[in-house]
This record gives structure tokens, C-alpha cells and sequence, in this order.
């Protein structure tokens, strides 16, 4: 493909986003996050590997799609699609109103992250997407957004120092900071095993793994389920592809680094699995999330345990980010058409039930008085006889109740059980490897 | 006179000849004021333009004239002198532009612009001079030019921090001019070399030399702010803003930093000042001034102190890249003369319209500011993200090399003072921005001043939003053809032997 053409689109696809997000121009607009993404959705669809290099940034910078980053691009797109489709559209009163900005430099951030070739473009696209989803959920009224915007924030500050560290000790192994050299070089380096280590805490800051996720779970019991999804898309997906793309994966036998990401794996899969029993309906969405996260996690840590087997078959880790990103899209827009649907409609399905029985039931009594048949008082009985065994019933789901609370009280107790437990596992396996 | 002799000091004099014509002029010639300030500004502009167009061809410009037998002022060019030259010609027609929205109807104003204009002629003059004996001279001169600006207002705040200024300067001056004269005493000159020219002396001079350089470092950390010898500069903030903004980022700290960068440099030389065991002490100097900075900075909750605060730590990122010793290292001291200057100067220049169009000073009274002045917030954010560090604003730059520098010269703590540095960074300015962009704003400001639709005159918001476009420029053309890194990398090749 003739070089400007990949350049122009390449370019737009990070650079119409940023232009959309002056308020005077997203103003103007319909669906402007959707019309963001247009460049984006086009590199998707054209079948050809498109590159280039950005030599007035950084000597290696370069943006760039690959087989790769097609599925993650691919993934990306349906997700913001379907997340800014459920979020209020700006109007021209909006303008003083930062949240559209902040989505679209969000959306910057985030597809700049997918087409970067180079550690120190990645770098910059996520913290840009990291500030500007800071900024969502600091804008978001309600304080419990609030309190996690201000946690990811702190942690995300933490996050980027590392990264930053582990860039400058890639750079002083390597001069080219590109993937591709990068893998290659950090298996050289003899600085290679304190490199992954501070990539690891750096990536499973950004990602919000356990036990570091409690600002996504305060971010998610509070916003919709569309912000909740491109929140999952933003810091917890990208982050992941930030494991990927810094990784030395299938170049770089690291068994210690691997068990380590094996262990918060299993830890987070465990965590979330411990949490589906408790949580409402809801936020059984975010258990979805961790237990993704953590297969996730658990599949780079084979990668550093067994570089052999990465090489077969590390390519599904994308295939497995992107099924879950299609498959969360698909879930939170059932969620918001139900809610919706709901809303629209009036009062709910089971209170719509509970109405048309008051009302028969009303209207057969009265009916009753004036045939001179009085129903009330075998009603009544029928009554206390329905209630004693609902009662009966009751007396179970308190007890079960009370066993939850019981366990609800004790939280870090249990996970420091289920943290001993995975650490003696990976031990005694480590042993008898 | 030849037009390689006659530019340096065409240099000096297009701002000194406009400064003394400034003072001559009555209170109410606003027109001929404003067309003096800012021709002299252009042409310092083009001026420096010339000279770059000369040295990238091969010309040597240098002036000399006789001051005393044997010792010589000369104005000299070379890549470190046009690095601050352009810098502060660059930054300079900015502030003018500014300063003149800024005083618009205030008195006072030929006084104003004229030791306005004298203290850039002394800040081009350090950046010039060729010896150490000039480089004293206009240093000199940039402290009495300074003075009338901090005491301008005339209250009893600027008067008593003008009084401190004096006398942390004066005794800078004093120790810097008792330095020089025993240096001449022993080398019998005072030009400035590549690589030093004291690395001959005789090696029973060594102790000595070690006892002046740390009496020059103490002359010069006074302008540089290095603890303890900041205590002049958040006293000084209440000068005017474009009075701050000079002092911050573009003459005197600077010419502080300049001089240290000289000192280690130019006079004894990067090999035998490490030689000497100098620069580790002078490294250690400069990390503690980079976390006291920040840790005071934190507390403040007027922008202006804490932007203060902020200086104190930014700029001794400067010293700390010259100490490592470290070719890289050096690299990232050099391009953050520039960098710092460029973010200091839109967050000032921000800060003073906030005063201005809101009679806003302190951080407690930005509730939501943002919304009623987006296009200066969002300068502030720029310069604010720029001073943290984040990629791809010029700040990053600056960090990169000076941590890369850290690893090549062995010092492996350095990266951790600036993680600590970043994080404390991080924790004074994001509140700022949290503060402006998502507080709630009240139903009225301390003093408001209408402008009509604009959210504040053109005057005031077009330089910091020009410093802003600079500073996110810096970053991400900072490998363009003719960047200031390739600049900064022939200074410091010049330095290092190969």
C-alpha cells in the first residue's frame, strides 16, 4: 500500500479522536466517539500489514497493525462501539462539560497503545489513557467513582515510574526500543530478571490484578455497564497487551518471574471466584472480568516458564482477549437494552404482576361482600398457613445469610488462606520441577 | 570592527539600546513603548538567527575588548552560549508580549520595561561571555537589574523580599568575585576552555582548587537555588508575574545553572573536576535539593510558592545532569536548561492570569476554574504534565537522559531520587489540576475582570499558549532535523574526551 496512504490512516486512527475531543468541534456532531473511530474500524478491515516509523519522536518510535494487533484493533472498535452507544451524545450545552474530552482522549490513548511498535509510543499513549480515565471517573458525580479514580491514580503514578524504570534499563541494554529487538535484547541482558520483575508490578498495577483491584471494583459497582466495559478496555485490556508486547515471552526462560505470574493468576481467578458467591447479579460481570484477567495472567506466566511452549501456542492469547472483549460487549449491551427496556416501559415486570394481583384479588373480595359471602376470613387463613412456611423457608436463608456474614467479616483472612495456599502450591511444584 | 566581531555585541546592545531609550520615555507613550519592546525582541530574535546561520557554516563570532591589562571582556559564541542565548531571546519576547497586556494601565511601566529589558541584556551577556571575569560582570549586572522588578509593587512584602534577594545575591556576588580573583592568581587566566584549563596546574594546587570550587558552586547555588541557599526565591514571588516568570525560566536561576554548567565545564573541566572527587559531592547537592523542593512544594497553597517550591527542585535537575559525569547524563541536564524554562514559563505566565482576570492566588480558590478559563487551564495542565514528566511532553525527555545517564555513570540511586521526585511531582500538581477541571466552580471569583466572550485579554493568553504548543513541540519533534538534542550532544562531545 502506497506509504502515504498508511501513514494518513495510521496516523488518524490516534489522530481524528484527538482532534474530536475540542469540545467545539465534538459539539457539532452526532455520535462523535463513534465517528472517532472510523479510521480505526477502516484499518481493521484492510487485509495488509501497514507500518511506520515516527523518527521526529524517537529514533525507533513507530506505529504500525500486524496480524497481532488487527485482533486487538478488531476487539477495540466493537467495544467502543458498543460502550459510547449507551453513553449520553454531547450537545452544544455540553460544551463546559469535560467528559466527552476526556472518552475521546481516552479513546486516543487507548488505540495509539494497540498500534504502537515501540515501548516509548506505548508508554505514551497509556498514560495518556490512564489520566484521561482518571479524569472519567473523577467527573463521574457519584463518590464511590470518585474514591476509585482516586486509588487508580495512585497506582497508575506507581505503575508508570516502573514501566519508566524498566524502559530506561531496556534502553541501556538496547538502543532500539522496539518490540521486536526488545525481546530478543532483554534475554541478553544481565539485568533481564530485575527488568521482568518491575514489569510485572508495573503491569499488575496499570491492570488492577489481586490485590490490587479494588479500585475496579469500586469503579465498577458504581458506573453503567458501558463505562464499566471500556473501563475494562482501557486500563485491564491494554494493560495486558502491555504484558505481551514487554514480555520477553517465548524468547526468555524465566521460571521464577513465571510461577510469580502463575501464582496472582490463580490468586485472581480464585479471588473472583470466592466473590461470585457474594456479589449481586450485577457484579457478577466483574467476576467475568478477574477470572478473565487472571487466565490471562496465568497464560504469561507459561510463556515465561516455558518459552517452548509460548512459541505454540501464544497466539491464543489474543484470540482469548478478543473473545472475552466481543463477549463482554455482547453481555453489557444486553444489560443496558434490559435496563433500558425497563425504564421505558414503566414499572417492572414483577411489580406489574404483583399490581394485577392486588387488583383481582381486590375485586373477588368485593365481589364476595356483595353476594353476602364473606372471603376474608378464609383468605386470611389460607394466608397464615402460606406464611408459616414461608417463614420456615426464612429461618434457611438466615442461616445461610448469617454463614456469608460470617465470611464477608473475615475477607482478608480468607485471601490471605487462598494467598498461602496458592504460595505453597507453587512451591511445592517449583520443588518438584 | 568585522561582522564576526560586531554580532555578539549587536546581541547585547539590541536589548540594552531599547532599555535605556524605555527610560527616557514619559509614563503615557504606551505606543512607542510596546514598538521599542518588542523590536528589540525581534531583533535579538533575528540577531541570534544569524548567528546560528553562521555557526552551522563555519563563522567564529567573538568581541574582545580591554578591560584591565590581561584581562579581557569578550563575548564569544559557541553551542552552549546559543543554547541559553536562544533560549532566553526566545522566551524574552514572550514575557514582553505578556508584561505589556499584564501592566496595561499599572504605573510605572518605562521604569518596568526598562530594567526589563537590562536584565535580559545581562542574561545574554552571561550567556555570551567568553572569561569568567565577563561572565561575573553581566552577573553582576542581572542582580541590580532584578532588584527594581521584585521591589516594583512597592509594598512592604516586595521591599522586604527585595532586601532578602540582595542579600543572598550580593554574598553570592561576593564569594563568586573572591573565587575568581584567586583562580586568576594561580592559572593567570580566565578564558573559557573546552575541557577546563586548570587540569595543568601543578598537583600540590589540588587542595586549593578543590576549596574555590566549592566556594564558585556556593556563589552560583545562590541563583541556582540550591539549599540552603534558596530561601531568596519563594520570597521573591511577589513580584509581578512576568517578573517570575523572568526569574524562573529565563535569567536568573537559568544564569545560576549556566554558571555551574561553565564552572564544571569550562573552567575546571568535566574529567578533572570527577578527577578531583567534586562532582559526586555536587550530585548529592542536587538530589537533596530535588526532594526538599518537592517536599516544600507539596504544603504550599499559593500557586505561586508552590510553583517556587517546584523551580528550587527542577533546576537543580540541571546540576544534577552535569555531576554524574556521564556524557548522557549531561545530555539531560542540557536539554532541561530549555525544557524547564519553556514549562516554567506557561505555568507562570498561566498563574499570573489566573490573578489577573480572577484576583485568583491561592490553589484553595481554583474550584473549578477550568470551566470559566479552559484555554489557560489547559496550558497549565500541559505545563504541569510536562514538569511530572509525562511522555510525549519535553519533560520526559529530560528525565530519560538524566536516569539513562544515572545507569551509564554507575549511579544507580539517582533513578531512585527521580521516581521520588516524579511521584512528589505528580502529588503537587495533580491536585492543582484536580482542583480546576472537577471542583465545582463558585458563584463568584475573589476579582473578577470582565473581558467580554474571551476568558481573559489576547495579550495574556496567547504566550502561555504558545510556551504550552512548545513544550508538547519539545517532545514530540524531539528527534526532528535541527533538535535540541543534536545541539545538546555537540556540547557535550566538545566536553568529553573520546
Amino acid at each position: 500500500m502506497n506509504a502515504i496512504v498508511s501513514a494518513f490512516l495510521l496516523l488518524s486512527a490516534p489522530g481524528l479522536p484527538l482532534l474530536l475531543a475540542f469540545p467545539a468541534l465534538h459539539t457539532r456532531l452526532p455520535w462523535p466517539v463513534h465517528m472517532a473511530l472510523l479510521p480505526a474500524a477502516a484499518l481493521v478491515f484492510i487485509p495488509v500489514d501497514l507500518a511506520i516509523e515516527l523518527p521526529w519522536f524517537w529514533q525507533s518510535a513507530g506505529l504500525g497493525i500486524d496480524a497481532v494487533s488487527r485482533w486487538w484493533l478488531a476487539m477495540s472498535v466493537v467495544v467502543w462501539g458498543v460502550g459510547a452507544a449507551f453513553l449520553p451524545v454531547p450537545t452544544k450545552r455540553d460544551a463546559c462539560n469535560p467528559q466527552t474530552s476526556l472518552l475521546l482522549l481516552f479513546l486516543v490513548g487507548q488505540i495509539g497503545a494497540v498500534l504502537a511498535t515501540d515501548m516509548t509510543v506505548f508508554f505514551g499513549f497509556t498514560t495518556l489513557m490512564g489520566y484521561s480515565c482518571i479524569g472519567l471517573l473523577l467527573a463521574h458525580g457519584d463518590e464511590t467513582t470518585r474514591r476509585a479514580g482516586r486509588i487508580y491514580l495512585v497506582l497508575l503514578i506507581l505503575a508508570d515510574i516502573l514501566l519508566f524504570e524498566a524502559m530506561i534499563m531496556a534502553a541501556a541494554t538496547t538502543e532500539h526500543l522496539d518490540f521486536a529487538t526488545l525481546a530478543k535484547a532483554m534475554t541478553l541482558s544481565s539485568s533481564s530478571s530485575f527488568y521482568l520483575s518491575i514489569v510485572i508490578v508495573g503491569i499488575a498495577l496499570k491492570v488492577g490484578l489481586w490485590p490490587l483491584h479494588l479500585w475496579l471494583s469500586l469503579a465498577y459497582g458504581s458506573v453503567r455497564p458501558a463505562m464499566a466495559l471500556l473501563l475494562w478496555l482501557g486500563p485491564v485490556a491494554t494493560g495486558l497487551l502491555g504484558g505481551l508486547r514487554w514480555l520477553p515471552l517465548g524468547e526468555l526462560a524465566a521460571p521464577m518471574a513465571g510461577a510469580v505470574l502463575l501464582a496472582i493468576g490463580a490468586a485472581t481467578i480464585l479471588y473472583a471466584i470466592r466473590s461470585v458467591l457474594w456479589v449481586q447479579w450485577k457484579q457478577r460481570l466483574v467476576c467475568v472480568v478477574f477470572i478473565a484477567t487472571g487466565s490471562f495472567i496465568m497464560g504469561l506466566g507459561t510463556g515465561l516458564l516455558e518459552p517452548a511452549l509460548w512459541n505454540q501456542y501464544g497466539d491464543s492469547a489474543h484470540l482469548f482477549v478478543t473473545t472475552v472483549g466481543w463477549g463482554l460487549a455482547l453481555m453489557t449491551a444486553g444489560l443496558e437494552w434490559s435496563k433500558a427496556g425497563g425504564e421505558a416501559s414503566g414499572p417492572r415486570k414483577e411489580n406489574r404482576i404483583e399490581l394485577a394481583v392486588e387488583r383481582w384479588s381486590d375485586a373477588f373480595i368485593r365481589w364476595g361482600r356483595r353476594t353476602g359471602n364473606e372471603t376474608l376470613p378464609g383468605l386470611r387463613a389460607s394466608w397464615f398457613v402460606r406464611w408459616g412456611g414461608l417463614r420456615q423457608k426464612r429461618g434457611w436463608q438466615n442461616a445461610f445469610d448469617a454463614g456469608e456474614y460470617f465470611l464477608q467479616r473475615w475477607p482478608i483472612a480468607v485471601t490471605l488462606f487462598l494467598l498461602l495456599v496458592i504460595v505453597t502450591v507453587v512451591l511445592l511444584l517449583l520443588d518438584a520441577m | 570592527m568585522n561582522w564576526n566581531t560586531a554580532l555578539p555585541l549587536l546581541i547585547v546592545a539590541s536589548s540594552l539600546l531599547p532599555g535605556l531609550m524605555i527610560f527616557c520615555l514619559p509614563e503615557n507613550r504606551v505606543v512607542t513603548r510596546t514598538t521599542l519592546n518588542l523590536a528589540g525582541a525581534l531583533l535579538k530574535i533575528v540577531l541570534v538567527g544569524g548567528m546560528f546561520w553562521g555557526i552551522l557554516h563555519g563563522y567564529h563570532f567573538e568581541t574582545r575588548l580591554v578591560l584591565l591589562p590581561g584581562l579581557d571582556l569578550v563575548l564569544r559564541s559557541g553551542p552552549l552560549s546559543m543554547l541559553f542565548v536562544t533560549l532566553s531571546a526566545g522566551l524574552w519576547l514572550i514575557t514582553t508580549v505578556y508584561a505589556v497586556g499584564y501592566l496595561e494601565g499599572s504605573p510605572y511601566r518605562s521604569r518596568f520595561f526598562g530594567f526589563f529589558s537590562l536584565c535580559v541584556t545581562a542574561t545574554t551577556g552571561v550567556a555570551l561571555a567568553g572569561n569568567l571575569i565577563t561572565f561575573l560582570l553581566f552577573y553582576e549586572l542581572l542582580t541590580l537589574c532584578t532588584y527594581p522588578l521584585i521591589v516594583h509593587r512597592g509594598t512592604e512584602e516586595a521591599r522586604k523580599a527585595g532586601k532578602s534577594y540582595l542579600a543572598y545575591t550580593i554574598a553570592g556576588g561576593a564569594l563568586l568575585l573572591l573565587s575568581t580573583v584567586w583562580l586568576y592568581t594561580l592559572a593567570g587566566t580566565l578564558e573559557f576552555t573546552e575541557r577546563g584549563f586548570l587540569s595543568g596546574l601543578d598537583a600540590s594546587l589540588h587542595p586549593t582548587l578543590m576549596i574555590i570550587f566549592a566556594m564558585l558552586i556556593a556563589g552560583l547555588g545562590v541563583k541556582a537555588a540550591l539549599i540552603p541557599l534558596h530561601g531568596w526565591l519563594p520570597q521573591a514571588m511577589v513580584a509581578p508575574a512576568p517578573v517570575s516568570a523572568l526569574l524562573h525560566a529565563v535569567a536568573v536561576v537559568k544564569a545560576g545553572a549556566f554558571g555551574i554548567v561553565r564552572v564544571v565545564y569550562y573552567v575546571y573541566g568535566i574529567e578533572f573536576s570527577n578527577s578531583l572527587g567534586l562532582t559526586l559531592p555536587l550530585a548529592m547537592l542536587a538530589a537533596a535539593t530535588i526532594i526538599y523542593g518537592s517536599l516544600r512544594a507539596l504544603f504550599q497553597d499559593e500557586l505561586k510558592r508552590r510553583l517556587a517550591f517546584s523551580t528550587v527542585s527542577q533546576v537543580s535537575y540541571i546540576v544534577l545532569g552535569i555531576a554524574l559525569a556521564s556524557p548522557i547524563a549531561t545530555l539531560g541536564g542540557l536539554i532541561h536548561l530549555v525544557h524547564q524554562g519553556v514549562q516554567k514559563i506557561t505555568l507562570f505566565l498561566c498563574a499570573g492570569n489566573l490573578a489577573e482576570t480572577l484576583g485568583i492566588h491561592k490553589i484553595s480558590e481554583m474550584n473549578g476554574v477550568g470551566r470559566r478559563m479552559p484555554w489557560t487551564m489547559a496550558a497549565f495542565t500541559i505545563g504541569a504534565f510536562g514538569m511530572i514528566g509525562a511522555p510525549p511532553l519535553a519533560g520526559f525527555f529530560s528525565k530519560w537522559y538524566l536516569g539513562l545517564g544515572a545507569l551509564d555513570a554507575g549511579q544507580g540511586w539517582v533513578i531512585y531520587i527521580l521516581a521520588a521526585s516524579s511521584v512528589l511531582n505528580a502529588a503537587y500538581f495533580l491536585p492543582i489540576l484536580y482542583t480546576a477541571w472537577f471542583k465545582t466552580p463558585p458563584d463568584s471569583w475573589p476579582a473578577e475582570r470582565s473581558f467580554g466572550r474571551k476568558e481573559t485579554a489576547w495579550t495574556l493568553l496567547v504566550p502561555p499558549l504558545v510556551t504550552a504548543l512548545l513544550t508538547l513541540a519539545l517532545g514530540l519533534l524531539a528527534s526532528a532535523p535541527f533538535n535540541l538534542l543534536e545541539w545538546a550532544r555537540l556540547i557535550v562531545s566538545r566536553g568529553f574526551a573520546q
